[in-house]
């Protein structure tokens, strides 16, 4: 039985500041994308769904577009691989467990304008510690093929730790017997890994694609901080592309459109992996 | 005995690859300007100093550094606050459609912050709050609360209702109970938590980058934007990096397991 | 509320605003300068306040730098200028910038501050770039243009001479570049950034190109495409020019040329100092001309440099003037050549004998001054500038045809400038 007396006063202020704090500004962007403004000359016209009918015929929004999907795609793939991976090493027991947990997580907490900004000095081509231990000359950031891989590699080492322990978290609650159980069926370590391991961890694989498809889907600091989302933006994300409209020229109406874009697009993403989840579970 | 070798080197490999970059950046950050440029050698003949005193003297990084405690600290604070309250709330009183909320509440977590960022970013200037500390505290707070909300409720609800009850009967009201009692009790919940508003707020680099742009200047921020006239003082960059990464190492170093339990929490169960 | 209220006591007592400092004295007026940052040694160019400050002894300085990169100034600006609350009085512009300012509003008139005679003076590329609706909003401070950097040494030692023409500087580095596989012919600026617009246009403008030909668009015109696609096969025909070409700004190029690893380089004039100091692999090795030119064509170079403006909201309009008339005055303009090498705005300097010792190419940077080019002078120039960018980063970098991605620019391009003509 639970107190019916006041629940909904402690509930409230979070629930306000939250609706102030992005519910509202999400109108307002909404709002401010049915207008041409200009903040720099005071220009501000209501112009109904111009923004819009532009942003079908701008090529470099499709390009950002497509950057952005690729980039998602890729990285998310990437890390859940290698996250799988290093979780399934450490669950074994060994001496330094502890520590080498703790080491897996350095990735994670460094801030990620610190990340982009170390990785970026490791991949120039002139003086890089990278080229130097590789024997090339590969002009990494440079060349547009390399600088989204690059970028995509810099946020797959920033984010596999969490991956890590989201899945390790998930393997500790695999029970110890249905693996000995395989055993004695004669399964091996790979048999088992897809009987057992895999089918068990799916719920716990799908909130981290959760997790991981929206924050790649959304990026900015790591790009915007690593490449600026050059070359000839092969490596420019959406919301690069609506961070540069809106706060390099104040375009705060086309610019606003194109951040709506990436709200909608995390936003069925979000729904899509929700239903996913909730399909499993029915 | 081959297996285990086999083991322990993937381990190591590992283990390079998640500090490796880090360590670089060590050795970068106390090699002489014209050394940096230059490779092989590896590591610096001869190590110096200049770089770190360089930074806080050439590019007030204390100031930095100090701004970015004052936000990441009272984020911290309010965040815990109000997303304590709420979880109390949710877990342990009646509130129409729970469910509903909590799903609201996380979808916010769901939310990009560049959509949010231009009118944020006129409201703020409206307000007067441009460059100012406070502007980026609001934001940080109000983008964190999901994951408070979220971890505090999951532990609010493994505590018994028949605590809570008892309480009530001996004629604790319950905002009482929830400060008397709850607080006190979710203590190590509340500390995990804590850990990960701050080092969310300590690394949150957009909205700093976008309402803040002299006084009120975080680290990353700095970082991003070191100034050199047409150059890169790397040396001084990677100084910098060393310095503010140091103390969140040292944080999950010293709390790995906390950070692990509260990363986790709700994401398995749930 | 109680909870609300104990909110609001946190904000109060967390949240101090920190940005409110005593000025020293209270006798002094404090006025705030913003400027890039400034390269040689910082404190010489504090030494030069300082001497403001002793003949001025009611006005005190606070000198602040800003972010390394134009564009990363550039959004500071807007920013802080936006918002109506600017707490700086004097700052330095870059060339390109002034008209936007002019026209949102920001800058306040300074055109009595240059009257007819003293104009004279002053170089008349920057003049124009500071000139709005025929008032001046902006003072110009240092001048700057593009030049080829050269090693006489090599040059001389194969009896080369320095090129005139695109396709010879080619023919030349292929040569030398045959003789000695470790050297990269001719370097320059191309990663995606404002700086590629400069050496872009340098190329379009020898070919007898132009990006605005009176009120018209002409950028995907056959000259254009031509002077672009040169530049890739700089890169990708020819090979006198290393990928590398297509992340670097001026910095790495400085570096890679000093370091003796290239025969041609395309730099500002800053590089000069650096490359005579002491212990520079390259001392007394480099020479500087003008930079080639197509067959038609005639050598152009992009002009830059910085320009000195008052927020037009400033408390003290009075002793932020006093202060740009000191920066700009011939001792201050000498100065500030010989300790960080930038180059004086006023030509009556080029013909100074203490200078002229120290940067004894002084003379010739002269005619370059004179002819060199400003950018296309409109209030709309970053957002043209925003599509230059990555338009011509993917022509040099081989994503899409120079010709694509030119026309490509003038679509995006004539769809801003019409959007600005209505109101």
């Amino acid at each position: 039985m639970k107190d019916k007396e006041r629940g909904i006063r402690y509930v409230a202020p979070s629930l306000i500041v939250l609706t102030l704090v992005t519910v509202y500004p999400v109108l307002y962007v909404f709002y401010l994308s049915l207008h041409r403004k200009l903040l720099i000359f005071n220009i501000s016209k209501f112009i109904a769904l111009d923004n819009y009918l532009f942003l079908i015929r701008d090529e470099r929004f499709w390009n950002a577009l497509r950057n952005t999907a690729y980039f998602t795609g890729l990285s998310v793939a990437l890390e859940l691989l290698l996250g799988l991976g290093i979780a399934v090493l450490l669950n074994r027991s060994f001496r330094l467990k502890g520590a080498s947990r703790a080491i897996v997580l350095i990735p994670w907490a460094i801030p990620t304008v610190v990340s982009a900004r170390m990785w970026e000095m490791m991949f120039n081509t002139d003086f890089g510690v990278i080229n130097y231990l590789l024997g090339v000359k590969i002009n990494w950031l440079g060349s547009p093929f390399w600088a989204i891989h690059a970028a995509i590699f810099v946020d797959v080492w920033k984010t596999t730790p969490f991956v890590v322990i989201l899945l390790t978290a998930g393997l500790q609650v695999i029970p110890r017997e249905l693996y000995s159980a395989a055993r004695i069926d004669g399964a091996g370590s790979w048999q088992m890994f897809r009987s057992v391991t895999l089918p068990l961890l799916l719920p716990v694989i799908l909130v981290v694609l959760l997790f991981r498809t929206l924050d790649a889907f959304r990026v900015f600091d790591a790009v915007y901080v690593l490449t600026g989302g050059g070359p000839a933006n092969s490596t420019e994300t959406v919301s690069i592309y609506a961070y540069k409209v809106l706060f390099q020229t104040l375009q705060f109406g086309y610019g606003s459109a194109l951040s709506l874009v990436v709200f909608f697009c995390t936003g069925s993403i979000g729904i899509f992996y929700i239903r996913l989840m909730t399909g499993r579970r029915t | 005995m081959m297996k285990r070798a086999g083991f322990y080197a993937l381990l190591a490999v590992v283990m390079l690859y998640c500090a490796g970059p880090l360590a670089w950046q060590l050795i970068t950050s106390i090699k002489l300007s014209g050394e940096i440029a230059v490779l092989p050698p590896l590591v610096s003949t001869n190590p110096t100093a200049a770089h770190y005193l360089s930074v806080f003297h050439d590019y007030s990084f204390a100031r930095y550094i100090l701004n970015s405690l004052i936000v990441a600290g009272s984020t911290t604070i309010l965040s815990l606050l109000l997303g304590s309250i709420c979880s109390f709330g949710l877990a342990k009183l009646r509130v129409p459609f729970a469910s509903l909320v909590l799903a609201f509440i996380l979808s916010v977590s769901m939310f990009p912050p560049i959509a949010t960022v231009s009118p944020l970013y006129i409201i703020i200037r409206t307000l007067g709050l441009r460059d100012t500390l406070a502007a980026l505290v609001m934001t940080h707070t109000v983008f964190s609360l999901p994951l408070t909300v979220w971890v505090l409720t999951n532990f609010f609800r493994t505590v018994p209702d028949d605590i809570y009850h008892a309480a009530r009967i001996d004629g604790c009201r319950p905002f009482q109970v929830y400060w008397k009692i709850m607080l006190p009790l979710s203590l190590p919940a509340v500390f995990t938590t804590a850990i990960l508003v701050f080092i969310f707020s300590w690394n949150e680099f957009l909205f700093a980058l976008t309402f803040t742009s002299a006084s009120a200047r975080t680290v990353p921020v700095a970082i991003a934007l070191f100034p050199g006239i047409h150059e890169m003082p790397w040396g001084e960059i990677a100084a910098a990096s060393v310095i503010v990464t140091l103390p969140i190492i040292l944080l999950v170093l010293l709390f790995q397991r906390k950070i692990v339990e509260g990363l986790t929490s709700g994401a398995v169960k749930g | 509320m109680r909870y609300l209220a104990l909110l609001a006591v946190f904000v109060l007592i967390v949240v101090p605003n920190c940005s409110s400092e005593k000025s020293d004295s209270a006798t002094r007026v404090r006025i705030v300068f913003k400027h890039g940052k400034i390269s040689g040694d910082p404190e010489e160019f504090r030494l030069l306040l300082r001497h403001f400050e002793r003949r001025n002894p009611g006005i005190a300085v606070r000198d602040e730098t800003l972010p390394a990169s134009t564009d990363e100034q550039h959004q500071f600006y807007v920013t802080n200028l936006e918002g109506g609350r600017a707490d700086f009085d004097v700052f330095s512009m870059d060339v390109i910038w002034v008209p936007e300012f002019s026209r949102a509003g920001w800058l306040m008139d300074l055109s009595d501050m240059l009257p007819q005679e003293e104009r004279l003076d002053f170089f008349p590329g920057p003049i124009r770039a500071v000139t709005f609706d025929n008032r001046i909003y902006a003072i110009p401070w240092y001048i700057d243009a593009g030049l080829l950097f050269y090693r006489k040494d090599i040059l001389a030692k194969y009896g080369f001479k320095p090129p005139e023409k695109w396709d010879n500087l080619v023919s030349v580095s292929r040569a030398l570049m045959s003789r000695d596989p470790g050297l990269y012919g001719f370097i320059w600026q191309g990663k995606q950034y404002e700086g590629l617009v400069c050496n872009a246009l340098e190329f379009i403008w020898s070919n007898n190109g132009d990006i605005i030909d009176g009120d018209r668009l002409v950028i995907n015109s056959g000259e254009n495409i031509y002077a672009l696609r040169f530049m890739r096969d700089l890169i990708y025909r020819y090979r006198v020019s290393p990928s590398l070409v297509t992340t670097a700004t001026e910095e790495p190029c400085r570096h890679i040329f000093g370091k003796g690893k290239a025969v041609f380089m395309r730099n500002w004039p800053y590089a000069w100092n650096l490359f005579n100091a002491e212990d520079s692999p390259v001392k007394g090795k480099v020479g500087v001309t003008v930079l080639p030119s197509f067959k038609k064509g005639r050598s152009s170079s992009t002009l830059g440099g910085w320009q000195l403006g008052i927020y037009r909201h400033t408390k003290h309009p009075g002793e932020a003037r006093k202060l740009i008339k000191f920066l700009i005055s011939p001792e201050s303009q000498k100065a500030l050549s010989l300790a960080a090498g930038y180059n004086p705005v006023r030509k009556s300097l080029y013909r100074d004998r203490d200078l002229i010792t120290k940067q004894p190419f002084l003379p010739g940077l002269f005619r370059v001054f004179m002819k060199a080019r400003p950018r296309p002078v409109t209030p709309y120039y970053m957002m043209i500038s925003q599509v230059l960018q990555p338009e011509f980063s993917a022509a040099i970098t081989g994503i899409r045809s120079p010709a694509a991605a030119l026309t490509s620019a003038q679509k995006q391009i004539g769809h801003i400038l019409e959007a600005g003509h209505e109101r």
